[in-house]
C-alpha cells in the first residue's frame, strides 16, 4: 500500500509536515514498514480541499494534524484487516 | 576569452559608531568592473563623509574614463579638510577588471591588495607614482581565470591589537589566513564574509575600527534558470517548458503544478523524500533533465529572505551554506554559483492560493520574484525575468 502526502505550498501550510509525522509513527507502532510506503508528493491537483494525500489509490481529502490519526485508522488499518 | 567578474563585500562597523568611515562602492561601465574601497580618517560621521565622497568620485569618474591623476586631484581639493589634523585624508584602492581580463589598479595607502591566482598569493607588477605630494602603487597586469582580489582596510590586518594580539593580526597572517580559508568555488561575497568573521572574532566581536574586506573574483559565466509556477495560459505550458529546458547550465523547478508540467514534457518521474531539513520549508525533489525540484512561493520566500540577510553589508553569516533545505540549495546556486540568472514566472493562479489566510497569493510570488532579482543583481549577477 502506497500513501502520499501532499507537500505543496497550501497543504504544506495546512499541516502536511505534522501529517507526515503522525502517518510515521502509526507506521512504526504498527509495525507496518513492508506493508505501507510513505510518499511526499508535490501537488496532488486538490489544492482547495488540503491537505490532500493519496491512500491506496484513492485520494482522500481534508486531512488534518487533529485527524489524521482517524483517517489512519479508517483508510490504511481497516482495508489491512487490523482493526 | 570573456570573463565574469563578480564582487562582494562586507563592513563592520567599529565599536558603537551608527555609520561606518569605510566604504566601497561597484559600479558596472561599459564592459568594465570597477570596486572602490575608501577608509576616511578617524570614524564615525566625518570618517563616513570623507570616505562617501572619496568614493563615489574616483568610481564616477573613473568609470566615465578620466585619468587617475585628474581623480587625485578632485578628491584633494573637493574633500573637507579635518579641523584636528589640517588634512582631509582618505585612503583608497580601486581596482578595474574589464571583460576581457585586462586589470588596472590603483593602492593609496590602504593595505596592500591581496591577490590570490590558484589559491596561492600571486605577485603583482607594481609602478610607484607620485601624485600631488601622494604615492600611488599602480598595477596593470592580465587577469586569469579564477584570480580572487582581496581589498581591505586597516581594520583587518589592525584586527586584536591590544585585546587578542599585541601587534593586531598583521598582513602577512592575513595572506596567511586567506590562502587557508580558499575554496575555488567560494563567491566573492563568501571570501569576503569568512575573512571579515575572522577579523571579528579577534576583535572579540567589538572592532577597534571600521573592518571592510571588498573582493573581486575573475569567474567563467555559469547560469542558473527557474521555472517558478504554470503559465496563466495552459496552452504555452509546453513552449515554457521548452525555453526552460534549453537553457544552459543548473535547472530549479519550483512548484507543485509547475513540477507537474516539466515532468510531463520530459516524460521522468518526479522523486520526492520525506526529510525536512527544516520543517519550515516542504521537502525538495529530484527529477532526471533537471537540477532540483522545490515547492514553490514559500521555498522561495525563505531564499527572498537568505537574500535580504546576504546583502546587507554587515552580514558575515555563513550557516546556510551548510543546509540542505530546499531554500538553502536554492541560494547556494543562485548566491555562490550563478553569474546569470532566468527566471522564467508563470502567472497562473491557483484557486487555493487565493484564500486570505494563506500567504500564498500571485502578488506574493511577484514580489518574492522582485525583491530576489534586485538582490542578486546588488550581487553583480545578471538577471534577466520573463512572465508567462
Amino acid at each position: 500500500m502506497e500513501i502520499y502526502v501532499c507537500v505543496g505550498s497550501s497543504c504544506h501550510l495546512k499541516g502536511s509536515y505534522n501529517i507526515i509525522h503522525v502517518f510515521q509513527e502509526l507506521i512504526d507502532q504498527f509495525n507496518l514498514k513492508d506493508q505501507v510506503e510513505l510518499k511526499a508528493s508535490f501537488c496532488l491537483g486538490r489544492c482547495t480541499d488540503g491537505v490532500a494525500t493519496k491512500i491506496n489509490g484513492e485520494f482522500v481529502d481534508h486531512v488534518s494534524p487533529e485527524n489524521a490519526v482517524e483517517v489512519f485508522h479508517e483508510h490504511v488499518l481497516k482495508p489491512l484487516g487490523m482493526e | 576569452m570573456r570573463y565574469f567578474i563578480e564582487t562582494g563585500y562586507v563592513s563592520l562597523n567599529k565599536k558603537g559608531e551608527e555609520l561606518c568611515g569605510d566604504r566601497v562602492e561597484i559600479i558596472y561601465h561599459d564592459g568594465t568592473m570597477t570596486t572602490v574601497l575608501a577608509d576616511g580618517m578617524g570614524s564615525g560621521v566625518k570618517a563616513n563623509i570623507l570616505s562617501t565622497l572619496t568614493a563615489k568620485i574616483i568610481s564616477t569618474m573613473m568609470a566615465s574614463g578620466l585619468k587617475i591623476e585628474d581623480c587625485v586631484d578632485t578628491i584633494v581639493q573637493t574633500l573637507p579638510i579635518c579641523k584636528q589634523r589640517q588634512v582631509a585624508y582618505s585612503t583608497f584602492t580601486i581596482l578595474q577588471i574589464g571583460v576581457m581580463g585586462d586589470a588596472y589598479m590603483v593602492q593609496f595607502d590602504n593595505p596592500l591588495c591581496v591577490l590570490l591566482r590558484n589559491g596561492k598569493p600571486y605577485e603583482y607588477p607594481v609602478e610607484v607614482n607620485v601624485v600631488e605630494g601622494k604615492t600611488l602603487y599602480e598595477t596593470r597586469m592580465q587577469v586569469e581565470l579564477g584570480d580572487v582580489f582581496v581589498m581591505f582596510s586597516d581594520g583587518v590586518p589592525h584586527a586584536g591589537i591590544g585585546i587578542t594580539m599585541s601587534l593586531g593580526w598583521q598582513q602577512e597572517n592575513v595572506v596567511k589566513e586567506l590562502v587557508s580559508q580558499y575554496s575555488p568555488t567560494d563567491s566573492a561575497k563568501s571570501t569576503a564574509a569568512k575573512l571579515a568573521e575572522v577579523a571579528n572574532a579577534l576583535y572579540l566581536g567589538d572592532p577597534g575600527d571600521d573592518t571592510t574586506v571588498a573582493v573581486m573574483k575573475v569567474r567563467e559565466k555559469q547560469t542558473v534558470s527557474i521555472m517558478f509556477g504554470p503559465p496563466s495560459n495552459p496552452e504555452e505550458d509546453i513552449a515554457v517548458a521548452d525555453k526552460f529546458l534549453h537553457t544552459d547550465g543548473i535547472k530549479i523547478v519550483s512548484g507543485g503544478t509547475t513540477s507537474k508540467i516539466v515532468s510531463r514534457r520530459l516524460g521522468q518521474e518526479i522523486r520526492t523524500c520525506l526529510d525536512y531539513a527544516d520543517p519550515k520549508i516542504p521537502p525538495v525533489g529530484m527529477m532526471d533533465g533537471v537540477d532540483l525540484v522545490t515547492e514553490g512561493v514559500l521555498t522561495l520566500g525563505h531564499v527572498m529572505e537568505l537574500s535580504n540577510m546576504i546583502v546587507s553589508q554587515d552580514n558575515t553569516d555563513l550557516s546556510w551554506l551548510q543546509k540542505k533545505d530546499g531554500a538553502s540549495l536554492i541560494a547556494k546556486y543562485l548566491f555562490e554559483y550563478a553569474t546569470d540568472v532566468n527566471f522564467f514566472v508563470g502567472r497562473a493562479m491557483n484557486p487555493a492560493h487565493q484564500n486570505p489566510n494563506l500567504p500564498l497569493d500571485l502578488s506574493i510570488k511577484l514580489k518574492v520574484v522582485e525583491v530576489l532579482s534586485k538582490n542578486l543583481e546588488l550581487m553583480g549577477k545578471r538577471v534577466n525575468v520573463e512572465y508567462h
